[in-house]
């Protein structure tokens, strides 16, 4: 299949097509999956798609209104104008109206702890991937990257971090319970509530979360 | 009457007496009713077409000064609709689109820049302002009349 080796070549394919004993299976901790740079690539693309014709229309006729301002509300008011601003206002009803749909559109995450955290994560993306433009500072200095540590360690309470630090050492729940000087019944719960939060599926995605990678890609 | 033989029209000094006419091929009507509105106040006139072939058809049967075209839509794509109109016109065409979609590894190529390896006059990045619009509607009909001769 000459198909297979011309995928090869292109980078974000590399992810699940073995070309050779180099291709590690998982990616290199602290780069992103393939898939994860993907789907917000085609999630872009449809929003830009959606979006550029109405507001293709909109600048045209917001141009037009600003450069005519003087004119409108006074006698000299001309019809095309008025027309003009009532296809504006249709326009801007429009995109409204997609911009809701498209909010509505993307699935939420299992929970709102980490709701809040993937939100940030797509801002990151976004403000990543535009550059230099506004990009680094535009959430404020309070947002952390969602795939630092330190963000991740933010929605976690004190005895949850301190089970997340047992299990990337390697801890079983009996060897963290102990150490912990707690019970293995409420080391596991918090074990639980740690996995829950960021759906975690394995002690492998906990380790991975602990090292600021993202865990479970659904 | 404008120019019926878009051939014709390159040699035509353009001036307020005649009308400019110009084909928008673009599947989103939004951005063809407001490039009319646009154009409409400036004696130009603008016939929407929502699908290639239906612009083709439109091109065939009347004659254009410009032609806009839209990069994606549903059916026949901008840049086979480009092909196909420069195979048989020298007619200014203007590539529209929102989209770069450049390759990180290969930034200089994207499908404005496409558009221009088939045949496009000039490129308009959307969403564009009025007086990008008519620059790149003047541009056009100057490139056009001076042998195509490209920056």
């Amino acid at each position: 299949m000459t198909q297979k080796a011309d995928r090869t070549k292109h980078p974000s394919f590399s992810k699940g097509i073995k070309v050779s004993g180099e291709q590690a299976e998982e990616p290199e901790i602290g780069r992103p999956y393939p898939e994860r740079i993907r789907t917000p690539n085609e999630v872009g693309s449809a929003i830009v798609h959606q979006l550029n014709g109405p507001l293709t229309a909109l600048r045209l006729y917001m141009g037009e209104i600003r450069q005519h301002s003087g004119r409108l509300g006074t006698t000299e008011t001309d019809d095309s104008l008025q027309q003009i601003v009532e296809n504006a206002f249709q326009e801007t009803e429009r995109v409204c109206t997609m911009i809701r749909l498209i909010a509505d559109t993307l699935e939420a995450p299992l929970h709102q702890e980490g709701a809040v955290e993937l939100g940030r994560d797509v801002i990151n993306w976004w403000t990543r991937s535009s550059g230099t433009e506004g990009g680094g500072n535009a959430n404020g200095p309070g947002v952390a990257d969602a795939a630092s540590p330190q963000s991740i360690h933010a929605l976690l309470t004190p005895r949850q971090r301190e089970v997340l630090s047992h299990i990337s050492q390697g801890c079983s729940n009996k060897q963290g319970a102990l150490r912990m000087q707690i019970g293995p019944r409420t080391f596991e719960s918090h074990r639980a509530r740690v996995m829950q939060k960021f759906r975690a599926r394995n002690a492998a995605d906990l380790v991975r979360l602990a090292f600021g990678e993202h865990a479970a890609t659904p | 009457m404008a120019a019926l033989n878009p051939h014709e029209s390159r040699g035509i000094p353009r001036s307020a007496k005649t009308t400019t006419r110009i084909l928008v091929i673009d599947d989103d009507a939004c951005v063809s009713s407001a490039i009319r509105a646009i154009m409409a106040r400036r004696q130009c006139e603008a016939v929407p077409a929502l699908r290639a072939h239906a612009g083709i058809h439109t091109f065939h049967t009347s004659g254009f000064d410009v032609v806009m075209v839209d990069l994606f839509m549903p059916g026949m794509n901008g840049l086979d609709t480009i092909t196909q109109i420069r195979s048989e016109s020298a007619v200014p065409i203007i590539a529209m689109s929102g989209f770069r979609l450049r390759n990180s590894l290969d930034p200089d190529q994207d499908f404005l820049g496409m558009a221009m390896l088939r045949g496009a006059t000039i490129t308009l990045r959307k969403p564009f302002s009025p007086p990008q619009l008519v620059a790149a509607i003047d541009r056009s009909l100057g490139l056009a009349c001076s042998t195509g001769d490209s920056e």
